[in-house]
């Protein structure tokens, strides 16, 4: 049974929101609405559409909807409007020394908006990014060129890391695109010992343009923060893990400041986000998602 | 011989059906060597079309590379492996790139293209995507800042000629990597899709936009034609057997596999029909033949009756079936060989939906034949084979006839 559109307006939106809105709605994964309602089962059953052994879960106790269960956690880690600072670490067999870049970002929720500004490094400081709708600007300060991201390009790295452009744009209406069902909880999550986590299985509709095949995520049970999401292909091979840690009190919420994505198709590669300051509920400038604040190479918010 | 003599006679006994079995032998001899030699000039055309505008016969990369594509997978070229690659002689040419997913943008508009960076030099010895310039011209060596792009590529950036572009992609040491470069030539090419995404820039630029060093993504290898496929591949994989980056060699068809389904696919067809034109021709010849023995069941049973030996009749009736054969092949051969050189030297240009089709599956829309002597003799032998198969059964009657029974017969 599949809950009414209501229900979905805040979509589930993997990392995007990292980036770009800094927080998280993405985190919250959740979202999706529109899932079956919570199915009690539990035990060691594999996943469907995910390979691999299956999970240990308890029985998820009654009453429980997956629906308000994805809103909530993702309205624990997005507000209407969100400023994010941050610190981008990405490790590689490549580089001798991981490479940083902090940036920061704004987020207009409802209007579907925001803003990224890369602070560093000095190659890159001033570097900014424009979300609007579906739409992805960049520009670059040292050419003083702005140009829009072709949707053939989204599936390519994001400043070098191993997020993707699609990670920052992804479209909150395409949370749309996404069923969620609780699969029940997990006793001890290795992202946060002692702590119980809801683990919800997004399946995105079969007409639906997106990337994952399958999204697994774990939500604490106390503060829905998430601890961990897992991205698996259509055939149901795992691609990646994102782990969250270092959870702190911000006002009433609960939120990771230590996200860690691991792509397991490239061996030694890394990319961790270190939250500096994260704030909800912020006063946003209209002219901050403008594209002449874009070109500005100055970059006071 | 008399034997020979006999049969010879003995196949003109019934002008009018020998004349139609012939006939119906020069058809089938026709059509089967004029439609090899086209299908085989397609198909080379097509193979060597595609090898000569990107891999080569054999393209040479890190393991992985093919299906990640990404700036991990890399080769090293030191001196003893250039040297290596100028010396085989299986080499026809070769020609060292990196490739690499960027950003191509003029103004805001952008498109994600696979920039490619060669040495202008090298890689005319392999593809012809010097030539297909048809504004401006080719990148020049060095390191000139300088970007060929697809037509239909530039059309879409609504880039021209001296307008600059600018590249933003993540170097190899995952910093961001953006340049400008101006566009100095336009690329025209069979392949609308190529056309769409490609975009050429110098080996030594590439290589520093990228902070690749002296890394490339692959080699292509170009073999004397794409019969030379395999002894090619051989060759360069005992010549670069020493390199540190442990490479592969895939021919064309790993490159290429829609291309070489393709052509799979065509053979396929092609093979269907040429066996039903074979069956019809033996059977024409089985009843051509057999009819003949029925009718000389007294002839043949004086023949034996005054001694002449079962093996001796049998050879005279196989006989017939391959002269009968035979005559039909030459008169095959001589209006079908003719008729393939002169669409050799005279390819067929195709036009309107037809065209469409070619340029859909990334061909110049021509016709072109191919004849080569294997196609000849294996017709001729294919030919032979099933006159004799098809002789087997007649003449074994006719050898084993119980004269006292075939005088009585009529």
């Amino acid at each position: 049974m599949r809950s009414g559109a209501h229900g979905r307006r805040i979509a589930v939106r993997r990392l995007r929101p990292l980036l770009l809105a800094g927080m998280g709605c993405a985190l919250a994964l959740a979202a999706a609405q529109g899932g079956a309602p919570a199915e009690t089962q539990g035990q060691s059953a594999a996943v469907p559409g995910v390979r691999g052994p299956g999970l240990s879960l308890e029985a998820v106790p009654e009453g429980l909807d997956a629906d308000v269960l994805a809103r909530r956690a993702d309205d624990n880690m997005r507000s209407a409007s969100t400023y994010f600072h941050g610190r981008m670490t990405v490790e590689s067999p490549r580089l001798a020394t991981p490479r940083s870049i902090t940036f920061e970002s704004w987020e207009d929720r409802g209007g579907k908006r925001s803003f990224v500004r890369i602070l560093a490094p000095p190659r890159d400081a001033g570097t900014g990014f424009l979300k609007l709708g579906s739409n992805l600007w960049m520009y670059i300060p040292r050419v003083e060129r702005t140009m829009r991201v072709p949707p053939s390009m989204m599936l390519q790295s994001w400043m070098g890391s191993d997020f993707t452009n699609d990670d920052l744009v992804r479209e909150s209406s395409e949370v749309e695109d996404y069923d969620h069902r609780l699969l029940g909880v997990d006793p001890s999550v290795e992202e946060a010992p002692g702590r119980r986590a809801y683990v919800l299985a997004y399946v995105p509709h079969e007409d639906a343009a997106v990337v994952w095949g399958r999204i697994i995520a774990w939500i604490d049970a106390e503060t829905l923060a998430p601890l961990r999401q897992e991205f698996y292909d259509e055939d149901g091979e795992k691609l990646r893990v994102l782990r969250f840690t270092d959870h702190r009190r911000v006002g009433t919420r609960t939120v990771p400041f230590l996200w860690t994505l691991t792509p397991l198709d490239k061996p030694g590669h890394r990319t961790a986000i270190e939250v500096l300051e994260i704030r909800f509920d912020v006063e946003l400038d209209e002219s901050i998602f403008t594209r002449r604040h874009l070109e500005r190479s100055d970059r006071d918010g | 011989m008399g034997e020979t003599r006999l049969a010879w006679r003995n196949v003109w006994r019934s002008p009018r059906r020998t004349a139609l079995t012939v006939a119906a032998t020069v058809f089938a001899v026709f059509l089967v060597v004029v439609f090899v030699a086209m299908t085989r000039g397609v198909h080379e055309k097509m193979i060597e079309d595609s090898v000569r505008l990107s891999s080569g016969h054999v393209l040479v990369t890190a393991p992985g590379y093919l299906q990640k594509r990404t700036l991990d997978e890399f080769l090293v070229l030191d001196d003893a492996a250039v040297h290596t690659l100028d010396t085989l002689p299986e080499v026809v040419g070769w020609a060292p790139r990196v490739v690499s997913f960027v950003l191509l943008s003029r103004d805001v508009t952008s498109r994600g293209v696979a920039v490619m960076g060669v040495d202008p030099a090298r890689e005319s010895t392999v593809t012809t995507l010097s030539t297909r310039v048809v504004d401006g011209h080719f990148i020049r060596g060095g390191s000139p800042h300088e970007i060929v792009i697809g037509e239909r590529l530039a059309e879409r950036l609504g880039a021209s000629v001296g307008d600059q572009l600018l590249l933003y992609g993540v170097a190899y040491t995952l910093e961001t990597a953006y340049d400008l470069y101006t566009v100095v030539g336009l690329l025209r090419l069979p392949d609308a899709r190529l056309e769409r995404s490609m975009a050429i820039v110098s080996l030594a630029d590439l290589q520093e936009f990228l902070v690749f060093g002296d890394r490339i993504s692959e080699i292509a290898v170009l073999a004397e034609s794409s019969e030379r496929t395999g002894a090619l591949r051989d060759a360069l994989r005992r010549g670069l057997a020493m390199l540190d980056s442990r490479p592969v060699f895939h021919t064309w068809r790993e490159v290429m596999p829609d291309l070489e389904q393709l052509i799979v696919l065509d053979d396929l067809g092609f093979y269907v029909m040429v066996a039903i034109l074979i069956t019809v021709v033996g059977f024409g010849i089985l009843n051509t033949i057999l009819m003949a023995v029925l009718e000389r069941q007294r002839e043949l049973g004086v023949m034996l009756a005054v001694g002449l030996r079962p093996a001796a009749v049998f050879r005279i009736v196989f006989l017939e079936s391959l002269m009968l054969a035979a005559v039909g092949l030459v008169f095959g051969l001589v209006l079908a060989v003719p008729t393939a050189l002169w669409f050799e030297a005279h390819p067929i240009h195709v036009g309107g939906t037809m065209a469409a089709t070619f340029e859909f599956v990334g061909m110049e829309p021509v016709i072109v034949f191919r004849l080569t002597s294997s196609t000849l003799w294996k017709s001729s032998l294919l030919i032979l084979a099933v006159a004799a198969v098809a002789a087997l059964y007649p003449a074994l009657k006719a050898s084993r006839a119980n004269p006292v029974d075939a005088l009585r017969t009529i």
